[in-house]
This record gives structure tokens, sequence and C-alpha cells, in this order.
């Protein structure tokens, strides 16, 4: 009995194996290399629809700069999807790799292993202690400082301020929380300060910083607690979003309690709810950063790094993508622009958008 | 009535059913006229239960035919069952006890009424059934809420709800206290007045002299005999049953009571706290347990195994008082408990013949640092195996494989292994062929003499009559009389076990 | 031992394929990265399975993971204890967790589903708190000790010299290790004996005076070190530590690895090789969608699939044995 059943058993694990092993070379079977092309990489910090216009440049410059671009979004284990997902490209062999790294204090050790392997630049988060040849993005600081001013706007006669951000770990969510307060508390600026979110309310002239809400990318939880906020501060006069998908869910959450225009909304990153918001000045205005252009010059630059063209890489190592005020006024204006982008990106024209020759290696505005 | 009702309405010829490692039913054949009562009988393991279940659709027989009105039929299923007006009425109650007794009784059919289940209905019709058998309780009564006898005629009443012309009742007064026994007697008599047919199951044979008509006995599976309505008396069922006199097969021999190796004294369970109880057994005596189910005679062991703690009272061991809060205590003050459930608490049916026996002994082939000697154990289990003559085809087989009466013998040599003074038995022999029922018996008395204290629990009469040398009955959690060896008969117990305490011998 | 002779097949083929698919997949550098996730599976995966195969559950591995990396640094970094003191402290943590869960099981008589959830929230709400959602890292110099851990094996002292150690992760040798330690305890010492018996029946062994209740607390004791100990490799070689999010998950992987090896969920049953084997397949398939190229979206898809597959033959092959089996007994019977 034994031998007989040993043999179906056999068959069964057979045939099943085959089918795995058809699906897996199946599905691999139209993604082979070629070989001509430098292979870049392209990893983000987390999946949003932010990122996803990044991807749009990132492929566009891939197109145009005839490399092969692999984008990767790590999902809630975003520090051990990278690592994963950075060890595989490398594995693989790539001729650059552009990362948003999520903890870059302390995923040194993934830095270095990247950049001994090949060549490594960070976008939209920077890790200047590691090894990466040039940091492309926003300089976060004056962002939240931008930010900052937008909440003096809406609430010229002072009050107080809910902060709301995905997690504090990355330098750019703590630095745009940073530059927001410092902005609001009228100090000098100083990147290196930093004010602990457990530390409590933090009490300026006109202003005052309530608290600062994390919710680790979970949506649930994201508006969760701009409800809570809502319902436990009667006096709130400002709700500030710092990451993409947080100004929908205030705006949400201040709607239901009916307390449009008595709870003031800033947003950050141009959400299409959050900018139809800004149309229906239920949002007093966004701070929006350039995220088509942080893929396209990632590419741009990697293109170049792996054709031996140094000089695409500013003398600081730094290329700062400037961010801007969106408002009721230019609202309008500015989604038309990303209208052209996702259209002209999906119809897959050579032409690139003009939104990205505006800034290639020009400083950020306000940068000192 | 003319003279067809006469030809019989159900026919069984020839049916075969086999198992697994054994054949429950050998060429067996059986018929039942309208309106008659037929008992059958035999001993656990006869083949009776295995009949009931083909007859119900619930199993498929082998081989051979069954014939309603003369006409083959198919019992593929309870639904084709049922259709050929046949309907089982399990050993085990098969009612939903959160539910109502109306719901329970039109179950998996309920009338419907603009899609919804039409109680209206329901309760009406369950009312008219309920009176027929003459149960008086509100068919919006929850299950739970009854007694085992009142919950058995839900299941008739059920059973006549689907217009049943053979109505099969497996050990129906099993768990009934007397006044609901003669009350059930009482409805089955008024049904077969009214022509229904009746095969009545039962091990009581003082039941089966008074309702039936013609007895069939089924003994291995096979058909033993039949007697007619004059034929009918104790002996003659007996013999047919065992096969022989029964004091060939009950291998007693007289034992010469020892030292007290077992005394309770103000022993209350917590299922029975306002009981005390209050008995000894000696070494090399066996003790029987006769009582009705639910007298409490499980508990009582339970309690002596440690299973369950007694609410208060001593328990000594060889002379020494106990403190029994686990098995584990039980086991170390020298006790052993065969359960009545096998599968659940006796063996792990998943498990080899040699992971099992060695289970309890584990300690004793215990090496250093919980190092288990293998070989040690292989050795004590081969001994095992040989002297219990367990049936099995090495030790490595799934005890699963294994019939009734070799997973009893896996679990007896579990505690032989350990060499227990006192052996603990619930219904040793329950589901069990004779052939193995016999050398069960036999280790019985050869522990005995080896000067083991033997107390057991039995619901078979025989066994009781057959193997103690004193019987202790209980009845609703007392100990309603001891009866020595010359006081021991069929009547002196029954009446004990339900609550006659006038009768009490000795 | 068969159905892990079936994982291994899957294994290797997948691994062929992959091989096949992208030269690169060979190279010592991938091979490292792959047996190093699959050893720190496999390890949190060996600690399930013990509570597995007492028919029970533990959903709160992630938590107790997560909690176990945030405090560390807390109370080394933030509160200034010697490293010592830190890592006694998350071991006694553990064990408390574990003694825990088996308590009020055993005792309480509480389902393992409803207790480990509640720890899944609660630990995972303890390490947030503890650190107000603060990233805590392993960057410090105190960790770089521990971080031999994590590294390669020509790290450990005498092994500088060998040339195969450099490409042999540590955590490969925690594996190994813990696999034997925990096979010889669950097939050769009468306590694992003891736990597959009452995973199996648990009545029926404790009606053979085994103290069951001891058994299974002992199980969630040694999952929960365990899940600490794995822990505490997993934050190390992460370095990055978001409380709330860090270990999310990584019961359900321990969970799948152990089933994909052979355990029931019913109890009584499981081999520490097809535990490992089950974790290593499942790391194979992550690094095979990436190396051939398969879309990243679909990669929780493939894995279910998988998982889905082997359980379904192992259930066919399952009741195909026992049919074989009855007609083979009945033509005995009749012979």
């Amino acid at each position: 009995m034994s031998t007989k059943l040993s043999r179906v058993c056999g068959v069964c694990g057979i045939v099943g194996i085959t089918c795995i092993g058809l699906i897996l070379v199946g599905c691999s079977g139209n993604r082979t290399e070629e070989s001509s092309q430098p292979k870049v990489a392209y990893i983000t910090n987390g999946i949003a629809s932010f990122w996803n216009y990044a991807e749009r440049g990132a492929k566009d410059a891939a197109e145009e700069f005839d490399v092969n671009v692999n984008v990767q979004m790590p999902g809630t284990n975003a520090v051990e999807d990278q690592k994963r997902m950075c060890q595989d490209l490398l594995a693989q062999g790539i001729d650059g790799m552009a990362i948003s790294p999520v903890d870059p204090d302390n995923q040194g050790d993934l830095l270095a292993e990247i950049a001994q392997r090949t060549r490594l630049i960070t976008h939209d988060s920077d890790a200047p202690e590691s090894d990466r040849l040039c940091y492309i993005g926003m300089n976060n600081y004056t962002a939240g400082r931008m930010c900052g001013q937008l909440v003096k706007e809406a609430m010229p006669e002072g009050g107080s301020v809910m902060i709301f951000v995905g997690r504090l770990g990355q330098a750019n969510s703590r630095l745009r929380r940073q530059g927001m307060i410092d902005e609001l508390m009228d100090r000098e600026p100083d990147e290196n300060r930093y004010d602990e979110p457990s530390a409590g309310e933090i009490k300026g002239e006109k202003y005052t910083i309530l608290d600062t809400r994390t919710d680790g990318f979970d949506f649930g939880k994201a508006k969760a607690q701009a409800q809570d906020a809502v319902a436990k501060y009667d006096d709130l006069g400002c709700m500030v979003g710092l990451f993409v998908y947080n100004p929908p869910f205030i705006l949400d959450a201040v709607r239901e309690a009916d307390k449009l225009g008595k709870i003031k909304i800033v947003a950050f990153d141009e959400d299409e709810k959050s900018l139809q918001g800004i149309k229906d000045k239920e949002i007093y205005g966004t701070v929006v950063q350039n995220p088509y252009k942080y893929g396209y010059e990632s590419v741009r630059v990697l293109a170049g790094l792996a054709r031996g063209d140094n000089s695409v890489i500013p003398e600081n190592k730094i290329l700062y993508i400037p961010a801007r005020q969106i408002r009721n006024d230019n609202v309008d204006e500015f989604r038309a622009e990303l209208d052209r982008l996702s259209s002209e990106a999906s119809a897959d024209t050579d032409n690139p958008p003009d939104a990205k020759n505006d800034a290639s290696t020009e400083k950020s505005v306000t940068e000192s | 009535m003319n003279a067809s009702d006469n030809a019989p309405l159900l026919v069984v010829e020839g049916v075969t059913k086999r198992f697994p490692g054994v054949t429950a039913l050998d060429k067996v054949s059986l018929s039942v006229s309208k309106g008659e009562v037929l008992a059958l009988i035999g001993e656990n393991g006869a083949g009776k239960s295995t009949l009931m279940k083909i007859l119900a659709g619930v199993q498929r027989p082998d081989e051979g035919a069954i014939r309603v009105d003369g006409r083959d039929v198919s019992l593929d299923s309870v639904q084709s069952a049922q259709a050929s007006g046949i309907a089982l009425i399990h050993q085990e109650l098969n009612l939903s006890g959160n539910l109502s007794v109306a719901a329970n009784m039109f179950l998996g059919r309920e009338p419907l009424r603009f899609g919804l289940i039409d109680t209206h209905k329901i309760q009406q019709e369950a009312a008219l059934l309920l009176e027929r058998v003459g149960l008086d309780v509100s068919p919006e009564t929850i299950v739970d809420a009854l007694s085992i006898g009142q919950q058995q005629l839900v299941e008739i009443a059920r059973a006549l709800s689907v217009d049943a012309r053979v109505l099969i009742m497996d050990e129906p007064t099993s768990s009934l206290s007397q006044h609901e026994t003669e009350r059930l007697m009482e409805v089955v008599k008024d049904l077969r007045s009214r022509g229904v047919s009746i095969i009545y199951i039962s091990h009581r044979l003082g039941e089966v002299k008074e309702l039936a008509d013609r007895v069939t006995v089924f003994r291995d599976g096979k058909n033993a005999g039949d007697l007619q309505r004059d034929e009918i008396n104790h002996d003659r069922m007996v013999r047919l049953m065992v096969g022989r006199d029964i004091s060939q097969f009950y291998a007693r021999t007289p034992h010469q009571p020892g030292d007290i190796a077992l005394e309770v004294q103000g022993l209350r369970s917590s299922s029975h706290p306002a009981c005390e109880l209050n008995f000894r057994v000696r070494a090399h005596e066996i003790v029987g347990i006769a009582g009705l189910v639910g007298a409490g005679r499980t508990e009582l062991l339970e309690v002596l195994f440690g299973v369950e703690e007694a609410a208060s009272g001593t328990v000594s061991i060889g002379g020494r008082e106990v403190a029994l809060r686990s098995p584990l205590d039980a086991i170390q003050a020298g006790v052993a408990l065969v359960p009545e459930n096998r599968k659940q608490q006796g063996i792990i049916l998943e498990m080899s013949v040699r992971t099992n026996i060695g289970l309890a002994g584990l300690r004793q082939h215990r090496k250093k640092a919980g190092f288990l000697n293998q070989g040690q154990e292989a050795r004590d289990v081969a001994t095992m195996i040989e002297r219990l003559r367990i049936k099995t085809p090495d030790e490595h087989q799934v005890t699963q494989y294994l019939s009734g009466g070799n997973q009893q013998k896996v679990v007896l040599g579990k505690w032989l292994a350990i060499e227990p003074k006192v052996l603990l038995l619930d219904e040793p022999t329950r589901g069990i062929d004779v052939g193995a029922k016999q050398e069960i018996y036999r280790l019985m008395d050869e522990l005995a003499k080896k000067g083991v204290a033997i107390l057991f629990v039995s619901s078979e009469m025989e066994e009781i009559l057959g193997m103690s040398d004193r019987t202790l009955v209980m009845h609703e959690g007392r100990i309603t009389g001891e009866l020595l060896r010359d006081q021991l008969s069929e009547e002196a117990v029954m009446q004990l076990a339900t609550g006659r305490l006038e009768a009490v011998a000795s | 031992m068969k159905k892990n002779l079936g994982i291994l097949g899957i294994l290797l083929v997948v691994f062929v394929a992959t091989a096949i698919g992208n030269s690169n997949f060979l190279t010592a550098y991938n091979m490292f990265n792959l047996l190093e996730r699959a050893s720190l599976y496999g390890i949190i995966g060996i600690g399930v399975a013990f509570v597995i195969i007492t028919g029970g559950i533990d959903l709160s591995i992630g938590s107790l993971i997560g909690l176990v990396a945030t405090l560390l640094p807390f109370l080394v970094l933030d509160l200034s204890l010697p490293l010592a003191v830190g890592l006694i402290a998350i071991f006694a943590l553990s064990l408390c967790v574990g003694l825990t869960h088996g308590v009020l099981i055993t005792r309480l008589k509480l389902q393992p589903f409803v207790v480990t959830l509640c720890g899944l929230m609660i630990y995972r709400g303890i390490a947030r708190w503890v650190v107000s959602d603060k990233t805590m890292g392993y960057g410090n110099e105190v960790f770089s000790g521990l971080k031999v851990l994590v590294g390669n094996m020509s790290q450990l002292p005498g092994m500088s010299g060998v040339s195969w150690a450099k490409h042999v992760p540590v955590a490969f040798l925690i594996l190994l290790v813990l696999g034997v330690i925990s096979s010889v305890f669950l097939n050769k010492t009468i306590y694992g004996r003891y736990l597959l018996a009452l995973g199996r029946n648990e009545q029926a062994a404790r009606f053979s005076g085994i103290n069951t209740s001891l058994m299974i607390v002992l199980a969630y004791v040694i999952c929960s070190l365990i899940s600490g100990f794995g822990g505490l490799l997993f934050a190390l070689d992460y370095g990055s530590i978001q409380p709330d999010s860090f270990g999310n998950f990584y019961e359900l992987y321990a969970i799948a690895a152990a089933v994909l090896g052979g355990c029931s969920l019913r109890g009584g049953e499981g081999s520490i090789v097809g535990i490992i084997l089950g974790a290593a397949l499942m790391r194979l398939l992550m690094n095979s969608i990436s190396m051939l190229g398969i879309d990243d979206q679909l990669e929780p898809a493939v894995i279910g699939i998988v998982i889905l597959l082997g359980v379904i033959v192992d259930e066919l092959v399952k009741r195909f044995a026992a049919r074989r089996r009855a007609i083979k007994q009945a033509r005995e019977v009749g012979a």
C-alpha cells in the first residue's frame, strides 16, 4: 500500500509543483531583461496617490533617457519591506537606486549596503549621514514654514492647532512639522530644533499647538483620529494634515461635525479631495510638492550617473524641488496642470510635460 | 383488519455490513408485521445498532435486501427511509436543546407561510402529537428544560409526525425512571393498537417480556434465533444472546476478599451534593455498580479518579487517605480508570497502539532530563500486546483502525502497565464484540485473583449478575442498596435502581 | 514525513525555476539574504508550532515582537539601563506574557484565539504608548555587540578565517540549533509526547495522568519566549522600529509556515523540519516574485495561493490514504 500511496503523493506533488513552476515562469516571461538599457530602481516609503505621480515622472524620465526603471512601494511594514525590496533589487544587479528612506537614522546599515553595491540617491526624505550621491526633494523645513504661513492667513487672530501626520520617524515629516511649529511660534529658522510630540501643548503668543497625532499609514486610524480631535476640543481653531491622505479625513470629520468654517483646515500635498475642498473654500490652502518631479529627476540623475555623467549632480549634492502654496485663487490653475500631467503621461507622449522643465537645477525659493 | 395485515410490513433479508476491521452484520434477517412489537435483543456489539442505522438510511448495507410492503426499497438517505415510513429514535437523543419542542419536531421540514416559518401551524400540530404520546408540556417549551424521559417522548412524537409506520426504538428506557418507563410502555402499547409496527431494542429483558409479540436475537452480527410470544422467557433469551450458559460466559471464580483497598467515607460529588456515599472495596474483590443512566455512577468513578473534585468526604487507598485533585493524583495513589467514553477519554484515536499503551507509564520510562527510554517502552508495550492478546498488525498501528474490543484492551494495557491497586471500569464492554467481552471478563477475574480491587459500572444486567462478587445499586446519586452474591437477581437490582427503597435487602 | 517531501519538492521547483529565470538569483549575496530571512521567520514559526501542536493558536506574536523591539532601545537608550538589564527585562516580559496566556487558557478556560487576540491589541498599544509612537532605533553603539546575531558567521569567535562562514548568516545557525533542540524535545522526551498527545485528545491525556494544564502553559511560554527572541533578531536586522507597525502580521506568517509545514490547527501534529521548510518557502516565493519581475502587488496573492494549494493537496492525500486503508482492511476481513 505504502508504495502505491507514495506514488500517488508523488504524482500529485509533481503536478502541483509543475503548475507553480509554470505560473512563475509564465508571469516572468514577458519581463525578461533588456540588457542594453541601464537598470535603475525607484523606491518609495509607502503606498499613496502621491507616489503614483512620482511613478509617472520616473517612467517618463525612463523613456526619455532610455533606462529601465523599477518602481517599488513598500506596504505597512515599510522598514522591512524596503530592506527586502532593496536587497532583492541589488541581487538582481542594478545600476542605480533612488530611495525615500523611512527612517534614515536607523537604516544606516541598509543605505550603506546599497551605496556599496550601486549608485545611491535619496529623494523626498534625505539621509545626509549616508553615502548617497545626491538628494532630490524639497526642503521640508521650508515647506513646513510655508504651511505655517497658510495657518496664519487662515486664522489671523490666532487659536489652537492640531497636527495630523502619518509617521514622525522619517526626517521629512519631522522637519515639515517643525517648520510649521517654528513659523507659528515666530522662531528663527533652525532645522535642528525638535519639539517632542509627547511634550504636550506648545504655546506661542497667538497660536497653540495642542497635539500631534500619528497614524502609521493606517487610514482607518487617520480618520478616527481626526474625528476624535473634532469631538475632543470644542475650541479647536485649525487642523493641519501633513501627509497627503490626512486632509481629506480631516475635511470629512469637520464636515460631519458641521463645523466647516469654524475649524479651519490647512492641507499638505495635492489629494483630489483636498483640492476640491480648496475650491469649495472648505480648506484654506495646501502646500504642494512636486512628486512628478521627484520621480522624473531621480531617474534623470540615475540615468546620467549610469552612463558615467557625473555632471547631473549639483555641487552641494542637493537638488531642491520647490514647494508651492495653493489657495483658492490658484487652485484651478494647479488642477489643470495636474490633469495635463496625468492625461499626457497616460497618452504616452514623447513631449515631457512642461511642469518638469522649470526647476531641474534651480534652488528652492526660500532656501537660504 | 384483513388478511393482508398479517403479511410482514418490513422485511430485512440477508443484510451484510462490513466496516474496516470488522463485519458488523453477517446476512441477518428479520421481519415485522403491521401492529406488531418486535423486540430485537443481543449483547452490545451484536449488530443491532448497525442494522437500525441501515433501516434509518444513515448507513447503506453491503449486501442484502430490504422490503417494505413487499417492494424492494433502497434506503440511501434519512429522507428515503422516512418516505418508506421508517423512523428511528436514537439511543442518544437527537434534539436541539436550545429550540422549542415544536421546533424540534418539525426541524428540517418546517411548513412555510409567505416564506416564513408557519409557527402557528407547527404549534398546533405539535400539540396534537404531544397529546398522542401523553406528554403534557407546551409545544413552546425549550427542550433543555425537559427531563430525559420527556425528551424521549418528544422524539417519539417527532417520529409520529412523519407518519412513521415502523418505529425503531433503540434502548428507549436506558435513561428513564421507573415511572417514565411505565409511561413509555403505555405509549408503545397504544401505538401498537393503532397499527404502528415497532422494533424495540432493549437490554431490559423484563420490558421485553412485557411488550414483545416476538423476539429476534442477534449475536456477533448474525441471527441467533427467534422466540414467539409464548416462548419468551428470561433464560431462553439470555442463552440465545450469549450463545452458551451464563456461568461459562462470565469467567468468575470465587475470590477471598483481602484487605480494604478502597474506602469511601461521606463522599459527596458536585453533581449530587445532597447524597453522601460510604462504601469499601477489598483487594481480590469485584464490585459492580448498577443503576440507571444518570444515577451518578460515572460521576462517582470520576471523583474517585480525580477528574471531578469531591464536594466533601474522604477517600482512602490501601488504608491511606488521599487527596484526589487530578487524575495524576489518583494514578499516583494506585487508581486507574477505564472510562465509559473510550474514544474521547480512553485512547487517542489518531495515535499508535504503542503511544497509547505507553502514555500512562511514560514517567517510568523517563531517563535523565526527561528523555524517553524508547527501548524499555517498546519492550513493555510488546509484553502487554501479547498478554492482552491485542489483535493488531504491529505496535505502530493507529488505534482508530482497531475494533472496539481491541481498543478497550489498549486502554486496559495502558493501566496494567502501571499495576494499579484499584481498577475502576465504566461500562467496560460497551460496544465490543462477544469474544472480546469474554476476554475482558477473564482479565477482570485474573486481576482480582492477583489482588486488584475492581469497581465496575455496568448498565448490562447480565454483566452485573455474572461478574460481581458484590453489587452496589445507585439511584439518583445515592447508594440505595448493596446486594451480596446470593441476593443478586434482576428484580432486586431493578427495584433498587428505580428507587423502591422498601425492597432493600441486607 | 511525506508532507515534508511535498513541500521540499515545491521549494526545489520554485528555486530552480527562479534560478533559470534570473541568473542573479544564485549569487552569494542573494542566497545570504534569503537564508537570513527564512531563518528569522523560521524561528518564530518554531515558537508558534508548540502552541499549534496543543491545538491552540497565538495571534499575539507580531505585537509581542513589536513590544520587545520597542522596549529594548527604550530601556537602554531612553532610561539608560545597562544592556544586560534590558535583555533580561524583555525576556522576563516574554515569559510573563506566555505564562499569562497559558494560565488564562487553562485555568479560566478562555479560548486561545480570544486571549491572544486581546494580547495582539494590548501589546501593540503598550508598545506605542511607552514611546509615544516614536521610531526606535538600533543604530546606537550599545547594540553593536548584539548585531553579531544578525551578521554572518565569520564574525563569530574563531570563525574569521573560515571561507564559507562569510556566506552563512548567524541567524541560520540559531535556527539550526533551535530546530534541533525543539525536534529532540518534541520527539525524544516525554514532555514532547505529552504535548502531542494532549493536542490530539486533551481529555484522554488528562485521564492518562498527564498534567495537561501545565503542559499547555509550557507551550505558550515557549512560544512567547521564542517570539521575544525572534523579535530581538528582527529588530537588530531592520534597525528601525515603528512601534505602530513593527511585527504586524508576523503571527500570520508564522502560523502559515507552521500550516505549510504540516501542523494541523486541530492540534497534535507538527514537524519542526516542515515548519522551517514552510517559512523558507514563503521567503523564497517573495524573493522569486521580485527576481522574476512579477508585479509586486501580486505577491500576497501568490503566497496565499501556494499555501492553499499545499493544504488542498495535503487534504486530498490524507483522504486517499484513508480510503485505501479502508479498502485494504475490508479485503483482509473478507478474505
